[in-house]
């Protein structure tokens, strides 16, 4: 380096204009919390894979039906060649033995599946999270009777006491089928939420926010709440495909969605008896149902490491 | 209302263990008038912080337990009172700050938020007027570009900023009393002075009476009126703050006194302590708790001295039967000083020639080993 760089470097008046510059883009790049969990899900390709895959569904299912205007309903048994045909361009997913369209019953059916999935979820999610709560902040003898509330729940065997339920008390509706599911999916939420309260409660800022005078609710659903948001937030996703596979078996023993409204869960159970005669009934709604469920852990999983606060990674 | 704004009296506060009762705050007294700056001094485990959650009655349950004493502030005994209006005191009449300003703000709700939620609670603003409110005392304890700041997140602040957001929560409903717990700890030595000196001038602005629980001394001097020294649960010495700096009473006040390290002291020259460490709270010695450490000690100290005014000034107590002005009394310490150090040497000398000893006679059989294994 000579002499004048030298000299044209130590110039004050060049240096400043730059350094400005830089000064307000190292400003911008200060992110939020959300942007900064969004950049971390979106470098995780396979749970951005999945949720790809679940927006796709969403659009197959809901927007769909707009487009294929075939009634999943309409029995066509007057042509032999329109039951149980192979897919083609005028059936993409083939018929089935009394020859609905099988794409459009594939439409409704993912609708069903996926509202069953979502809203079982939410409720259950909800009564966990309140139980979990209450349990986790207050502890003593309230923590001691929900928990063993839960322990009963969680004991039962599942889908022997869905079984008998539903035969009671199911009318084949997607509302019961949802409000039986939800009630037997809140069991590791609660857990799960009971633990992080009992944890958080002890932190210095409940502390801090008993000082100014917060009352107890304020404290559990201000405070503490939305500090377990990450690991509520990755159970609830899970729970989406638990439930829906919790759905499709019920739909399959035929204690859930009654035909002839259709559900994945029932696809399959029609198409089983013509297995060997057309294995596309079966294995097009089991696809389906694969894939959903794939993609509702895949995404998850990612959701799970980006809202890790340990994960200090960009 | 009475003379003070708090006073607590005879206060006792117990935690349960399984070995027995923890006598961790053990019959404290002492007053804070309105507008007035108390310090509360002592080393760690002495009460101070015990002190203050009971003032504010937010002990750990169910260990922690009140077993006496009252606590009146403008006249109503905290203790008694229902836990419904305590909420109402929380924040309201009397605000804390605490030591770590890096846990004690919720990581998932912006400054603003926070500081507004002790407006929502007790004066019943509404959104647009606690918001104002909020940007206008994060103005005041001195952070810039308020009005932007106010949709931060903690992570977003430095220590010392996040200390001034604390203070901010703490004084937005304008309390009568701020209950400082080591605010300066955990900061950095360049910021403390900033805090210290803002906590101050916003007290002041106020009119709030601050408690100081520090165990820095250079605080105390600079932050308050009146000092309450504290010892294993107890009050030692309480004065006001010039008094006790220029005329410490009490044994323990000197010892922490001449512990503080001083500049212009000869370099080399060892830093000074007090001997030994605080007694087991579990099974507290009977009568005077320093009496162990205490050079001045005599057998008088085998029952608690009482809180008693110095003759002179009514404002300056202490809780100790000798006289440490009496040269006849400092001689005796001197001696008992001497004599304690002495027999200290004398111990490390004597421990000092058996290791020596042991490990001349270990070298030998390793050696051989040695070689053993070489060979």
């Amino acid at each position: 380096m000579d002499v004048s760089e030298q000299l044209s470097l130590s110039s004050f008046d060049e240096e400043i204009e730059p350094f400005l510059a830089e000064t307000s883009e190292l400003v911008q790049k200060r992110r939020s919390q959300g942007r900064i969990i969004f950049d971390r899900f979106m470098r995780n390709y396979t749970a951005v894979g999945g949720a790809a895959f679940l927006i796709l569904l969403f659009i197959f299912c809901f927007v769909g039906p707009y487009i294929w205007h075939v009634n999943p309903n309409t029995v066509n048994v007057l042509h032999v060649k329109e039951t149980l045909a192979n897919p083609s361009l005028t059936h993409p997913f083939g018929t089935d033995d009394v020859g609905r369209d099988q794409l459009a019953r594939a439409m409704a059916g993912g609708q069903v599946s996926l509202i069953v999935g979502l809203l079982s979820m939410l409720i259950g999610i909800g009564i966990g999270t309140l139980i979990g709560a209450l349990a986790g902040f207050y502890g003593g003898w309230i923590d001691n009777v929900l928990m063993r509330i839960t322990d009963v729940v969680l004991a039962v065997p599942l889908y022997l006491l869905l079984f008998v339920l539903s035969a009671a008390f199911s009318d084949g509706k997607p509302q019961t089928v949802i409000l039986i599911i939800a009630f037997f999916s809140w069991t590791y939420a609660a857990r799960l939420i009971r633990g992080e309260f009992l944890a958080l409660k002890e932190r210095e800022f409940v502390m801090a926010a008993r000082t100014i005078g917060a009352n107890n609710f304020r404290l559990m659903f201000r405070h503490i709440l939305p500090n377990a948001a990450g690991p509520i937030i990755v159970n609830a996703t899970l729970l989406v495909g638990a439930n829906i596979i919790t759905e499709s078996v019920l739909s399959y023993f035929g204690f859930g969605v009654q035909p002839p409204n259709a559900s994945w869960g029932t696809m399959i159970a029609t198409g089983d008896s013509f297995f060997d005669v057309d294995p596309w009934l079966v294995f097009i709604p089991g696809l389906l149902i694969f894939a959903t469920v794939l993609s509702f852990n895949l995404m998850g999983d990612g959701l799970r490491d980006a809202l890790d606060p340990y994960m200090t990674e960009r | 209302m009475g003379e003070y704004l708090l006073e607590v009296q005879d206060l006792k506060t117990y935690f349960k263990v399984k070995a027995g009762r923890v006598r961790a705050v053990d019959g404290v007294s002492f007053s804070v008038r309105s507008g007035e700056r108390v310090g509360l001094v002592g080393e760690s485990g002495c009460g101070k912080s015990v002190t203050a959650l009971s003032i504010m009655r937010l002990l750990p349950k169910p260990a922690g337990e009140q077993a006496g004493g009252s606590i009146l502030f403008e006249d109503e005994d905290l203790l008694s009172m229902p836990e419904s209006n305590m909420r109402q005191i929380r924040g309201g009449k009397i605000g804390m700050i605490f030591q770590d300003p890096m846990t004690c703000l919720n990581p998932t709700m912006t400054v603003g938020k926070q500081i507004s939620e002790a407006l929502r609670i007790h004066l019943k603003l509404s959104n647009e007027g606690a918001k104002a409110r909020a940007i206008s005392l994060l103005d005041q304890v001195g952070i810039p570009a308020a009005h932007e700041r106010i949709s931060s997140f903690p992570h977003q602040f430095s220590g010392g900023m996040r200390q001034r957001v604390m203070i901010a929560m703490a004084l937005a409903c304008n309390p009568k009393l701020l209950v400082a717990d080591e605010p300066t700890t955990a900061l950095d030595v360049t910021v403390q002075a900033q805090i210290l000196e803002l906590i101050n001038g916003v007290c002041h602005d106020f009119g709030t009476a601050v408690i100081m629980i520090t165990h820095d001394l250079g605080v105390v001097a600079g932050m308050t009126d009146r000092v309450v020294v504290m010892y294993a649960g107890k009050v030692m010495e309480t004065a006001p703050t010039e008094e006790i700096f220029a005329n410490p009473l009490h044994p323990y006040t000197l010892g922490l006194l001449a512990s503080v390290p001083r500049l212009d002291a000869v370099r080399q020259e060892q830093l000074k302590t007090i001997e030994g460490a605080p007694p087991d709270l579990l099974k507290p010695p009977p009568g005077c708790p320093f009496m162990p450490r205490c050079a001045f000690a005599r057998a008088i100290c085998k029952t608690m001295p009482p809180l008693t005014a110095v003759s002179g000034s009514m404002q300056h107590q202490k809780a100790c039967w000798i006289d440490v002005t009496d040269p006849s009394q400092q001689a005796y310490a001197e001696r008992r000083r001497q004599a304690r150090a002495a027999s200290q040497q004398a111990a490390l000398a004597a421990f000092a020639e058996t290791t020596t000893q042991s490990g001349d006679q270990a070298t030998v059989p390793d050696d051989a080993e040695h070689a053993e294994k070489e060979g």
